[in-house]
């Protein structure tokens, strides 16, 4: 691999430089994904644009929305104190991505666009309602993040887009988020299965108001599970329904075989993640009650 | 057989570690010479071809290459261990996809990289013969059309695509299977799995103008990697010159040459030292992973839970290359009889050659394989008969002047004590404590391996202790132990003893690092030389002293005569130095030939275990309902290790051991497709890391060996062993679900289960 | 595609390389500089061979180009002992006979001091967690964790800084 690199120290002198070079120049973040797939011969960018002194692309904002902005690593998130609530998900699925070294330095814009189906946040943040922010020669863009990735690897983002963060509205109260994750081994692990699960229950805490349901490595990108979530709306949570939604949730998903897991086990652990993370959820927010 | 210690014995620290610790310690892969070249070996894709044009031309010209080399600038040598099938480079044949082709040297790894990429290649491909099964179809091609010419032990028994069939008999299988009440019959299949070493094969090669090689390399057999260059570069032996500056992990996987060979022929080209490191691809493609296998086992017992008569077939995939394969074959004879009494057996052992990497050594090889086999149908017998598993077991083991199954005497046959004790540690009375959850035993035994080793031992001016061995140390502390064995009949302390090892020019032979010889040979050898070097020290201490031998006592580095007469070890030394060349003692060992019936054996390259070693694995687990995800809550390991040089580091090895062992229980695997692997590399060949491992509880139990130094036997293999079975007979308690297929996965036990109801 | 320079602070002091940009981190300890005590393996971060401290995190050197590394503190694990007094973990890892090959232990090590360092309560959850991305093939890591706990304990109350 042969590039040349450069280091802009603005958002704008990013984006420039981004605009100038083209299909030609790639975004460095962590390099977790691009310098591994460079050095695979899978990617050969020209030029490489290394974002690690440019400012203002790590905050953390909490206001009438959260905002995290796109380096933010996934060693911050999982250490946000304030997400330990019914934003619990983004920490669990952020403490599972590789080993300390990989979360130390991997970054929540650059999981994004590396658009994984496997990925273990981005099903988080699907369930949040996230959008991804973008800024361009002419301007800023969002999209909703269910919209942004629609292969491996292929996103809405032109070459010259910048990532700059994601965000996502305050969860509703009588929300939980949960996060579960099979792999063949427990730790720096490729999902065979990831599901993240947002509730929303009534006052009561026994109806769903709300459900938001997210598979990984089920379809060629993060997957909702409209057809399980509409199936719980309005609905007591019981343990049947739980049960059906996961069953649905497993309809809806495209699971291949693979070198990891076979298509069939994959459509079992969909189902099973599926129920037990809604199950999480409502002893989530029964107990903060 | 032994009384108090003062060094052997104890948990003393390993003498490398402040140098491993501190990051000095130099392992071939951080060898370097000045002006030193990359080399790098490009690597068939296709599993069987005819190779018809290999142009090197455009490659030879890119900038920073100095040297592109194919067949035609090697010798036309074939060279193996039992058979001589291999070549260091395809010549017309290419027979599995990763293959060497071709190595460069340039003067970065980019350039070298550049280099394959630009040397053109033209195939034919052939149809590639995938496994086993079809290597012995009838009518099957074959891998090796020159196989009837090529050179081989005689011993062998070799035909067409098998390069060896080993077989004991013993007694009347059929009469047995008439006698026997319930007659059992399984078939069981594994997969291949990786040494998983994190230092890769590396070698760098330099030659001297008198046209002799020295290669430093992280072999585990220098000596061995001296005499296969020689027969490469067609060089006498005193020509080469192996060093092993430090070698991060073997395994068995760094027996055979690796790369050490490219980098020779590499340097002989070019003039200039030359480096040739492994990838984690090339490792996973075409390095010597554990075989796979397939085993029929079929057992008649008694009612009462006797064994009568076992027939066992056991196919390892040795893929291109003989290889370790009929070696391997052989031992795995031994290994499914198991360490049980069993009057009338028919075992064979085939290695089969495919279009797949020479498979080669691993930890125990054949243990694994053989093992799970044996152990999970023990389980599935004794439950078919209603009986404990564990009575089952002792009803049939091995005792105490027993014969093994090629009638070997069995001595020190410690298998009830670690069978007893590991039940016990784990909680054997209650064998399925939850829904999902049981306790699985699996016993077995092993060898400890013979072939000699010589240690050179000098008492230096200062008083210390050298000790120069042709051994390697490979991570298992067998030189600390040795050094302790060293320090305890030399009466000093561990810290008196530096340690010289692995140069084939300047220390003794040695058979090398496998077989969990290392401690065992070199432990006597030191004790044969400090033997005779007390006997110097005392000489020329009487002589010195002007006193009789017999009154003289030698201890803590000094020699001493009574009223207060006295004189260093460093004293001594110094005056042997200056009048008589130096205190220096030679010391030999190898193991006496273990008797066996000759007329049990066929194709047997291994026929006896010397000193062999018992143990007994238990492991406590719950499996996911639904998931079948396994979690293992204890596991408890008992090996009788004869005598406990070391306890801390024999602890290693079993927690080290089973570690690695429940990588291939429950998720390693080599996965082929028409003959390519799927998962070359560290994200999806799936070693366990420190979340996925339990901790391993060790008693070490000890029937001393008469032969080992201080009783001891080899003790670095037997813990990778039994922890498939031991895992298989567990998830089977749980659950119900019995697994015949390594890896145990947990989609295996998912998808084994019955739907659950709606 | 040119070289260019970069100073690089490993282990306190500065070291001027003129390296191309492709170049990693790991490649220029190892080949340029000589400190051959961060290794090399898989190249690919799953292994934890070439770990080294950026800035007190622990990371994949083999992912870290050496050109962004200007301005930022290394520490490798030639950099852990005071002359001839070890670190703590390094006394921890002989005396609990965490060694064996000794391959991954430089890596082991300083994963182990990044977590020790910021964890006012390390357990034994948190010391297999910190070092999952450490592969050992020899120890099954028992004595490893071993060692980790027993350096933990060791050091006196308030000693651990916190997350950096």
């Amino acid at each position: 691999m042969s590039f040349d690199y450069h280091e802009p120290t603005s958002v704008r002198e990013a984006v420039e430089l981004a605009t100038r070079f083209g299909g030609d120049g790639r975004f460095l973040a962590g390099g977790t994904d691009l310098l591994i797939q460079m050095r695979r011969g899978q990617l050969a960018p020209r030029h490489v644009l290394s974002l690690h002194r440019v400012p203002g692309l790590d905050a953390i904002e909490a206001d009438h929305a959260i905002t995290l902005g796109a380096l933010v690593t996934h060693r911050r998130l999982e250490r946000v104190p304030q997400f330990r609530g019914p934003l619990q998900a983004l920490i669990e699925g952020a403490e599972v991505v590789g080993g300390h070294q990989i979360r130390n330095v991997a970054t929540v814009g650059g999981n994004i666009v590396n658009a994984s189906p496997a990925a273990d946040v981005v099903p988080v943040l699907l369930t949040l309602d996230a959008e991804v922010i973008c800024l361009g020669p002419d301007g800023e863009r969002s999209w909703p993040l269910e919209a942004f990735a629609s292969a491996p690897g292929v996103t809405a983002r032109q070459p010259h887009d910048l990532v700059t963060r994601v965000r996502f509205p305050r969860p509703d109260p009588h929300s939980a988020t949960a996060f579960l994750k099979a792999g063949r081994r427990r730790a720096m692990e490729i999902s065979l299965v990831c599901v993240a699960v947002r509730l929303t229950l009534d006052a009561d805490r026994e109806r769903c108001l709300d459900a938001r349901i997210a598979l990984g490595a089920v379809a060629p990108t993060t997957l909702r599970a409209h057809a399980a979530e509409r199936s719980l709306q309005g609905r007591p949570v019981t343990d049947e329904a739980l049960h059906g939604a996961g069953r649905v949730a497993a309809g809806e998903c495209r699971p291949i075989t693979d070198v990891r897991a076979s298509a069939r086990y994959r459509a079992l652990l969909a189902a099973t993640l599926v129920e037990r993370a809604l199950a999480r959820c409502v002893t989530r927010i029964r107990q903060a009650a | 057989m032994s009384g108090a210690t003062r060094v052997v014995g104890r948990s003393l620290p390993r003498m490398d570690a402040p140098g491993k610790v501190t990051g000095t310690a130099i392992y071939a892969a951080d060898f370097a010479l000045p002006g030193m070249l990359h080399g790098k070996v490009l690597r068939s894709r296709e599993p069987h071809a005819r190779l018809l044009r290999i142009d090197v031309s455009r490659a030879a010209g890119l900038p920073g290459v100095r040297a592109v080399i194919t067949a035609a600038d090697v010798a036309d040598v074939r060279y193996g261990g039992s058979v001589k099938d291999e070549e260091v480079f395809a010549r017309e044949r290419i027979r599995f996809a990763g293959q060497p082709l071709a190595a460069v040297a340039a003067t970065s790894p980019e350039a070298a990289a550049a280099a394959l990429a630009a040397i053109e290649i033209v195939v034919e491909p052939l149809p590639a013969i995938l496994d086993v099964a079809a290597a012995l179809a009838p009518g099957a091609p074959l891998v090796h059309e020159g196989w009837a010419d090529y050179v081989a032990l005689p011993i062998l028994h070799r035909e067409r695509n098998v390069c060896n069939r080993a077989r004991i008999v013993v007694g009347d299988v059929e009469r047995g299977f008439v006698e026997s009440d319930r007659v059992f019959e399984h078939r069981f299949t594994t997969r291949s799995v990786h040494q998983g070493y994190t230092e890769p094969r590396a070698a760098v090669a330099h030659w001297d103008s008198a046209g002799h090689v020295s290669v430093w390399s992280n072999t585990q057999l220098p000596f061995e990697i001296q005499g296969t260059l020689s027969e490469i570069l067609q060089v006498p032996s005193s020509g080469v010159r192996v060093i092993v500056p430090g070698v991060g992990g073997g395994f068995g996987g760094k027996l055979r040459v690796g790369v050490e060979h490219f980098a020779a022929l590499l340097a002989r080209k070019t003039g200039r030292a030359v480096k040739v490191m492994t990838t984690s691809e090339e490792e996973l493609t075409a390095a010597y992973a554990r075989q796979p296998a397939i085993v029929e086992l079929r057992t008649g017992v008694t009612r009462d839970g006797r064994i009568l008569a076992r027939e066992g077939r056991l196919w390892f995939d040795t893929g291109a290359f003989a290889g370790s394969g009929p070696g391997v074959a052989s031992v795995a004879t031994l290994m499914l009889a198991g360490p049980y009494r069993i009057p009338n057996l028919l075992l064979e052992g085939y290695a089969v050659y495919t279009n797949k990497t020479n498979f080669g050594s691993f930890r125990a090889p054949s243990g694994p394989q053989a093992n799970f086999a044996v152990e999970s149908q023990t389980d599935i017998i004794a439950d078919a008969l209603g009986l404990d598993p564990l009575e089952f077991r002792l009803r049939n083991i091995v005792r105490e002047g027993e014969e093994g199954p090629t009638g070997q005497v069995l001595t020190a046959v410690g298998l009830e004590e670690c069978l007893r004790k590991a039940a016990a540690a784990i909680g054997w009375a209650e064998r399925r404590p939850a829904p999902g959850r049981g306790k699985g035993i699996a016993c077995g035994w092993w060898t400890t391996t013979g072939g000699s080793s010589g240690v050179y031992v000098k008492i230096n001016p200062d008083g210390t202790v050298a000790l120069n061995t042709g051994a390697a140390e490979i991570g298992t502390a067998a030189l600390t132990g040795a050094a302790q064995v060293l320090a305890e009949d030399l009466g000093v302390e561990l810290a008196d003893i530096h340690v010289v090892s692995a140069d084939t020019l300047s220390t003794p032979f040695d058979f090398g690092a496998q077989g969990s010889r290392t401690a065992f040979a070199v432990g006597n050898a030191c004790r044969a030389a400090a033997a005779d070097l007390t006997r110097q020290v005392l000489t020329l201490a009487a002589r010195h002293l002007g006193v009789e031998e017999s009154a003289l006592q030698m201890q803590g580095g000094v020699v001493t005569a009574g009223e207060g007469r006295r004189a260093t070890l460093a004293e001594l030394a110094r005056l042997s130095q200056a009048s008589g060349g130096g205190l220096i003692a030679h010391g030999t060992f190898v193991a006496p030939p273990t008797p066996y019936d000759t007329k049990r054996v066929e194709g047997h390259v291994y026929p006896a275990f010397h000193s062999p070693s018992f143990h007994a694995h238990a492991v406590d687990l719950s499996v996911d309902a639904v998931t079948g995800e396994v979690s293992v809550h204890r596991y408890v390991v008992a090996q009788d290790v004869g005598f406990a040089m070391n306890p801390t580091y024999i602890e290693g090895q079993i927690e080290g051991g089973v570690a690695q062992g429940l990588g291939q229980a429950l998720s390693e695997e080599i996965l082929y497709e028409d003959g390519r692997v799927l998962n070359a590399n560290l994200t999806d060949y799936k070693m366990p890391t420190a979340v996925d491992v339990p901790r391993v509880e060790s008693i070490l139990v000890q029937h001393p060996s008469l032969v080992g130094p201080f009783g001891a036997k080899g003790v670095g293999e037997p813990p990778n062993i039994e922890p498939p079975a031991a895992v298989a007979n567990a998830v089977a308690s749980a659950t119900g679900v019995r697994i015949t297929d390594l890896p145990i996965t947990a989609e295996k036990i998912a998808l084994a289960r019955p739907e659950r109801p709606a | 595609m040119a070289p260019v320079p970069v100073r690089l602070t490993i282990n306190g002091q500065a070291h001027d390389v003129v390296v191309e940009p492709r170049r990693t981190l790991l490649e220029v300890l190892r080949t340029d500089l000589g400190l051959t005590g961060t290794k090399e393996n898989c190249l690919e971060a799953e292994c934890g061979v070439c770990t080294v401290l950026l800035d007190d995190l622990a990371v994949n050197a083999c992912i870290v180009l050496a050109v962004q590394c200007r301005g930022r503190a290394v520490v490798t694990i030639e950099g852990l002992a005071a002359g001839d007094d070890l670190h703590p973990l390094q006394r921890a890892f002989i005396d609990h006979g965490a060694v064996q090959c000794g391959y991954c232990i430089p890596g082991m090590i300083l994963a182990a001091k990044a977590y020790l360092d910021e964890s006012v309560e390390p357990d034994e959850a948190g010391v297999r967690q910190a070092l999952a991305g450490n592969l050992c093939r020899c120890t099954g890591y028992q004595k490893i964790v071993e060692a980790v706990l027993s350096a933990a304990r060791a050091r006196p109350a308030g000693a651990a800084a916190g997350p950096p």
